[in-house]
């Protein structure tokens, strides 16, 4: 699980410096048991799926568009559905988790065992990261096998990309989580950075119909730039630079900024 | 040899001032108390010396280490039960147990810790479906898991039925009686009295005075106090005429005696003299209720003055 994504990986030895090994995996497989039973949180996620599969049962969207270069709508939307999920993840149910567990004291009684904080908060994103890999994989599959999506020009990009973004929101999620002091702030926080994604991976206006400078603009926010290396716009390692850059600002921030309660 | 060592602890929040001053020691294997009214700085010091505040002025050092300087190390031989914490509402006891044992080098036995805290039979229970007193029992549990050498217990049994507050003390008793040291912070005189060897008192950010809890006591009142029913009718004046009787008071055909020195003594022969015999007999010695009132006043009014 935590291949997934660079953050967990190297949060790894910095989370055994006060804990066990043994402590890290049992407080990841009790977060996704918590999670498990708690599905309401999860009913999100049936959105993008559900999204894909409307938008392909459209005829109109599967014929090609001039305005798209030539691409089908549904060829555009494979991408931003599932960038969906690790945005819908990282940045509303993750924060609003931590913030529930600082509103209720969970984290105070935390805070007073050997776990760090940079432990509980790997232990979130590997379980997050975990579900929305199987997300993402889940849209795919289904523009790929049902309405026969074609495979990206680059697809080693494209994974790279998802991985990069997908640490890159997960870092502003932290960041919202680490400060946010109750649900509502969380919420408050995260869902206008969630809805800017949306927007810069066309979610509401294919990227390719914005005017030239939002198209820049787009481009610099994490799933905007997520979006232009699945479509193969601009240049391949600015995007992945700048997912680079807001994951690492981003852990540091959450991990200086977290607080127990 | 002390495990605890609070010197000349200072603590603010903003310009308020939380801790003035607070020193005391801990020996091994005691239940040393910290006592005091709510907002005495009784949490505060506690959290400063579980690492979870960083102070402002003095020394603190636990087992050798410094809660902030060395917090990693010091968490996995400190238990800490917080006044206010929980746990994810469907989090099971088991799985807590299991969850929280897993974070220590040397954790301890959860099935045995589940039996001896009364919680077999509630393994298997979601938290937010405990009673308070199974929920405070846990949070002992989870103190305890780690095998901790120092325990800091804070307002235990606050909230707590007369029957679990009971049962609660027991485990503390069998906490000490396994060679843990611990740390007791509490604003129930009942509670010091029965479990503490020897009791901090803090009023306003200070330590206003360590002892024994009967050390306290006597530091702090000479009264006592009977109550009886005389089998014979007794006039207020022949109890009144004794020395160290200063008062007198009838509740229905009761009489209550206050009084210092060797008050029941003197009473017990009067009444012998005049071959009554008293019905119901109670004699309360000062407590530390008492003690608590009176020295916990007295530094307010020095510090207002």
């Amino acid at each position: 699980m935590t291949t997934a994504l660079p953050t967990t990986a190297s949060e790894g030895p910095r989370a055994a410096l006060g804990m066990t090994r043994k402590g890290f995996g049992k407080l990841t497989a009790t977060q996704a048991r918590l999670l498990l039973r708690e599905p309401a949180a999860l009913v999100w996620l049936l959105v993008p799926v559900v999204l894909v599969v409307v938008l392909g049962s459209i005829p109109g969207f599967r014929t090609p568009q001039a305005s798209l270069g030539g691409q089908r709508v549904i060829d555009v939307y494979v991408p931003t559905c599932a960038a969906m999920v690790p945005l819908f993840l990282s940045l509303t149910a993750l924060p609003m988790t931590l913030a529930a567990y600082r509103e209720k004291d969970v984290l105070r009684r935390l805070s007073v065992s050997p776990v760090p904080a940079a432990g509980v908060l790997g232990a979130l994103v590997a379980v997050v990261a975990a579900v929305a890999t199987a997300g993402v994989a889940l849209v795919t599959a289904i523009g790929a096998l049902v309405f026969d999506v074609s495979a990206p020009a680059h697809p080693i990009a494209v994974v790279a990309g998802f991985v990069l973004g997908g640490a890159a929101v997960l870092a502003l999620g932290l960041v919202v989580a680490a400060r946010a002091r109750t649900g509502a702030v969380a919420s408050g926080l995260g869902v206008p950075l969630m809805v800017l994604n949306f927007f810069a991976s066309g979610l509401y206006v294919p990227v390719a119909e914005l005017p030239h400078t939002l198209q820049q603009i787009c481009a610099v926010i994490p799933f905007g730039a997520v979006t232009a290396v699945w479509s193969g716009q601009g240049v391949l390692w600015q995007h992945l630079l700048v997912l680079v850059g807001w994951t690492v600002a981003g852990s540091l921030a959450a991990v200086r900024w977290f607080r127990w309660e | 040899m002390a495990v605890i060592e609070v010197e000349r602890l200072h603590k603010r929040y903003g310009g308020d001032v939380a801790v003035h001053e607070v020193s005391f020691e801990v020996e091994r294997g005691e239940i040393f108390g910290v006592l005091g009214p709510n907002g005495a700085g009784k949490t505060t010091t506690v959290e400063c010396l579980s690492g979870l505040r960083r102070r402002d002025g003095g020394r603190v050092s636990v087992l050798g280490l410094d809660p902030e300087a060395q917090r990693d190390a010091l968490r996995q031989v400190l238990g800490v039960q917080l006044q206010h914490s929980a746990l994810p509402d469907r989090l099971r006891v088991r799985e807590a147990l299991e969850l929280y044992a897993s974070f220590y080098r040397q954790p301890a036995d959860v099935g045995e810790l589940l039996a001896r805290l009364g919680l077999k039979e509630k393994a298997g229970t979601a938290y937010k479906k405990l009673s308070g007193g199974q929920q405070q029992r846990l949070a002992i549990a989870l103190a305890m898991v780690g095998s901790p050498r120092v325990v800091v217990l804070d307002e235990l049994t606050t909230g707590l039925d007369p029957h679990a507050r009971r049962a609660t003390w027991e485990m503390v008793e069998q906490i000490r009686d396994a060679g843990v040291t611990v740390l007791l912070v509490t604003h129930f005189m009942e509670e010091a009295e029965r479990l503490c060897d020897r009791v901090a008192l803090i009023d306003a950010g200070r330590v206003v005075a360590v002892d024994t809890p009967a050390g306290l006591a006597a530091r702090a009142g000479r009264e006592q106090r009977m109550r009886f029913r005389p089998s014979a009718p007794l006039e207020d004046a022949a109890l009144l005429a004794l020395p160290e009787v200063t008062r007198v008071q009838r509740h229905g055909p009761q009489v209550e005696v206050v009084g210092t020195g060797n008050l029941v003594h003197a009473v017990t022969a009067l009444l012998a003299r005049r071959q009554i015999i008293a019905g119901d007999l109670r004699v309360e010695q000062t407590s530390l209720d008492d003690a608590f009132v009176s020295l916990t006043t007295h530094t307010t009014s020095g510090a207002t003055s």
